[in-house]
């Protein structure tokens, strides 16, 4: 008897392993999509929240059911639940990072559900990033925008010429002499924040690749994606690192700022390199002494950053239909003013980024609409390489602006990136 | 004659029950150790096996059909030899390993000793230094983050300006890449050291009180009764808490992701950063688990030889 006792015992204590995988009913009644999204600052988080709300409410056809994952580890989590098959219907995306997906046949092409008007009210960064191998993948309501902010009283105390916007910029000579001359004032420490605080990671590719490409580099060779050799280790690229790197020996800007504050709380900056998303503390700061500035011409041409956070439907997808459904109203003109009014990132759509408040015409940020519609703004590297590719650059970068050779660890950088194309055979597109 | 017979069955019995006893007892052991087997295989020998396989292979995160995983045999491992950021990850293990296990050790011992002392308010005391231990890593890397702020706001540069009399700049702490690993083997050994002090403290209790009653007799003072008394008797204690601590800073990873992520210019790069950092930043499946297969062998041969030096002395029946 007790032999019997201690047996089912055991077996109470193994059973939970074994336990698990209940079968789900059918039910009737609405279409039950799931939509993963990483939970990001708070007002995007309310936003979506209300948003998913009101569309459930809205009909009865199609319910969704949200899952917020955090951000700092959701690139992981999805790639997790990529190779153990439990994508959800909807999910969204950083950036380039949707290619690997799309290369590996995760997600599905959306250009038979995107109509005509609404592909030409598309801001054509949003097109650029979304499309791999021919087709559009996924859809953001919002892009970024990279510019150069400055300190209006500084500019004009130093006799620097301020542009009026995308069409005059500064070319490499106005640029260089724009820093002496701030250098030279007594209220500047160094003359450009290039926040370095925020650490080796994305923002160094986003925010720093954009002055290879405005010298006439690149980080790839992209006819077809297959090597890095001769673009990011080339001439132009060499020069346009050695640049930057002079720019930290000279004392133009600083390896290690002590904070995120030196150019809108203690203004011993005068200029800052950074993104749309300093907006609301550079107001705060400076006021009326704020201003823009676009990028400047380094070599031919200048060159910005875009990308964000899309949306893609997965292959895994049972009712693709109803997916796009609610992804078609996060993408009405409304509901993307919703967004960007709460988060201040750029609308994607050209309707919406009309009836904007910053990015409209006359608005204070329009210089980033006009970067991102008028062909300055390049997309990041469209291949699945990207994890690579942005990695082996960050890294680059941080052991250039410590003083390593420029050119050994570009080529170190270009050795990384080819193998991991070697070893994935060229990341054949797929038919 | 029939004596004998009767006499010779019963022995035989005895033999057959005492089997039989031995049998029974044999299938209970192994019906109670089932859950813990059945776990330990679940999870962690079957994923060593698939880690090994894994290893051999161009494994994917993102697996594409189009492109399955094949086998590339020991590819990983010629890489991984010549491979600069697993040097350095693996020499900075054994950097912070060789650092943080002698003083936690030193530091648990002498806790231990001044909470076993019959001080008022002991307990307090006692919980006060454990506290750090039942705290979530995440959360004391993300305070000890806010003290190590680089600029003479911070709590620790102002502190070292204050007893230096301002003789010490503020120190840039997790931006330097000589200071931050130092740094963030100050967090782990103020976080960790009060559950060495436990076991110790344990330790502390379990030495005979007559043991110093003689050497208090024999006219030994108290440093002589700490070294040969209480040393030697802490033997076992000492290398249980040794030998775990060695393998919990080989694990060295949480609080290097909250706080660095192995920057700046890799000083704080750790085999666990670089293996998480391969596997699921950069999607090479295959290649992590050739890190994780080579990081299991040098962890196995480090506790085997600390095992080695340091003898056990094993309570004979």
């Amino acid at each position: 008897m007790r032999k019997l006792i201690c047996f089912f015992l055991m077996l109470l204590l193994i059973l939970p392993v074994f336990a698990g995988g209940k079968k789900e009913k059918a039910v009737e009644g609405p279409t039950v999509i799931k939509v993963w999204f990483h939970s990001g600052k708070g007002e995007e988080r309310e936003v979506l929240d209300a948003q998913v709300k009101e569309f459930n409410s809205m009909q009865n056809e199609v319910r969704v059911d949200p899952v917020r994952l955090p951000e700092g580890s959701y690139n992981e989590q999805v790639s997790a639940a990529t190779l153990s098959g439990d994508l959800p219907d909807l999910l969204d995306f950083d950036g380039p990072n949707l290619y690997n997906y799309a290369w590996a046949g995760h997600l599905i092409p959306l250009d038979p559900y995107i109509s005509e008007e609404l592909k030409n009210d598309l801001l054509p960064s949003i097109l650029q990033q979304g499309t791999y191998g021919g087709k559009i993948y996924a859809l953001g309501t919002f892009d970024s925008g990279l510019a150069i902010w400055g300190n209006r009283e500084y500019l004009e105390k130093a006799g620097v010429r301020i542009p009026n916007g995308i069409d005059d910029p500064w070319d490499f000579k106005e640029f260089k002499e724009a820093l002496e001359k701030l250098q030279a004032l007594p209220e500047t420490e160094y003359v450009i924040d290039f926040k370095l605080n925020y650490g080796q990671g994305e923002w160094y590719t986003y925010g720093f690749s954009p002055i290879i490409q405005s010298f006439g580099g690149d980080l790839i060779d992209r006819s077809d994606y297959q090597s890095a050799g001769g673009v990011l280790n080339g001439p132009e690229a060499v020069k346009a690192m050695e640049w930057f790197q002079s720019l930290f020996e000279e004392g133009y800007s600083i390896i290690r700022p002590p904070g995120d504050d030196d150019f809108y709380g203690k203004k011993i900056a005068a200029l800052s390199w950074v993104g749309h998303w300093m907006w609301q503390p550079h107001r705060n700061g400076l006021g009326d002494n704020l201003v823009l500035i676009p990028m400047p011409k380094l070599g031919d041409r200048a060159v910005t950053g875009m990308g964000s956070w899309c949306w893609g439907i997965t292959s895994q997808s049972k009712n693709p239909e109803a997916a796009w459904k609610f992804l078609s109203y996060l993408m009405q003109p409304s509901q993307i003013l919703f967004m960007t009014n709460a988060n201040g990132a750029v609308p994607s759509r050209k309707s919406a980024l009309a009836k904007s408040e910053l990015y409209g015409e006359g608005g204070p940020l329009q210089i980033f609409a006009d970067q991102l519609r008028g062909g300055v703004a390049v997309p990041r590297p469209i291949t699945p390489a990207y994890p690579t590719i942005t990695q082996a650059f960050a890294e680059a970068v941080q052991n250039i602006i410590t003083g390593g050779n420029v050119k050994e660890e570009l080529d170190k950088a270009v050795q990384k990136i080819d193998q991991d194309i070697k070893d994935n055979e060229g990341y054949p597109i797929p038919e | 004659m029939s004596d004998q017979t009767t006499q010779k069955g019963t022995v035989l019995k005895g033999r057959n029950t005492l089997q039989a006893h031995k049998k029974k007892e044999a299938v209970a052991a192994w019906l109670f150790s089932a859950p813990a087997l059945t776990l330990l295989l679940v999870f962690l020998i079957v994923p060593f096996i698939l880690a090994f396989y894994f290893s051999l292979t161009n494994q994917r995160l993102i697996p594409n059909p189009n492109l399955p995983t094949r086998i590339i045999g020991l590819t990983n491992y010629i890489r991984l030899l010549s491979d600069s950021t697993f040097h350095r990850a693996i020499l900075n293990n054994f950097y912070f390993a060789g650092v943080v296990v002698p003083v936690q050790t030193s530091f648990a011992l002498g806790l231990a000793m001044l909470v076993n002392k019959k001080l008022k308010f002991k307990n307090l005391f006692r919980t006060i230094y454990f506290s750090p231990v039942v705290t979530a890593m995440v959360v004391v890397a993300i305070v000890w983050g806010f003290l190590f702020n680089p600029t003479d706001r911070g709590f620790i540069n102002r502190l070292l300006q204050s007893i230096t009399f301002g003789n010490v700049q503020p120190l840039e702490w997790l931006h330097d890449p000589k200071l931050a690993l130092p740094a963030i083997m100050i967090l782990s050994i103020w976080q960790g050291v009060g559950f060495q002090m436990i076991i110790y403290l344990a330790g502390l209790q379990d030495i005979p009180n007559e043991l110093y009653e003689s050497a208090r007799v024999d006219g030994a003072n108290s440093w002589q009764q700490f070294f040969n008394v209480t040393i030697p008797q802490l033997r076992n204690t000492t290398i249980f808490v040794a030998i775990s601590t060695t393998i919990l800073a080989f694990k060295l990873f949480t609080q290097v992701w909250v706080l660095t992520q192995g920057g700046p210019m890799e000083s704080t790069m750790t085999t666990m950063v670089l293996l998480y950092r391969q596997g699921f930043r950069q999607l090479r499946v295959g290649y992590a688990s050739a890190i994780a297969v080579i990081f299991f062998l040098i962890v196995l041969a480090v506790s085997l030889i600390q095992k080695l030096i340091m003898k056990e002395e094993r309570a004979v029946s």
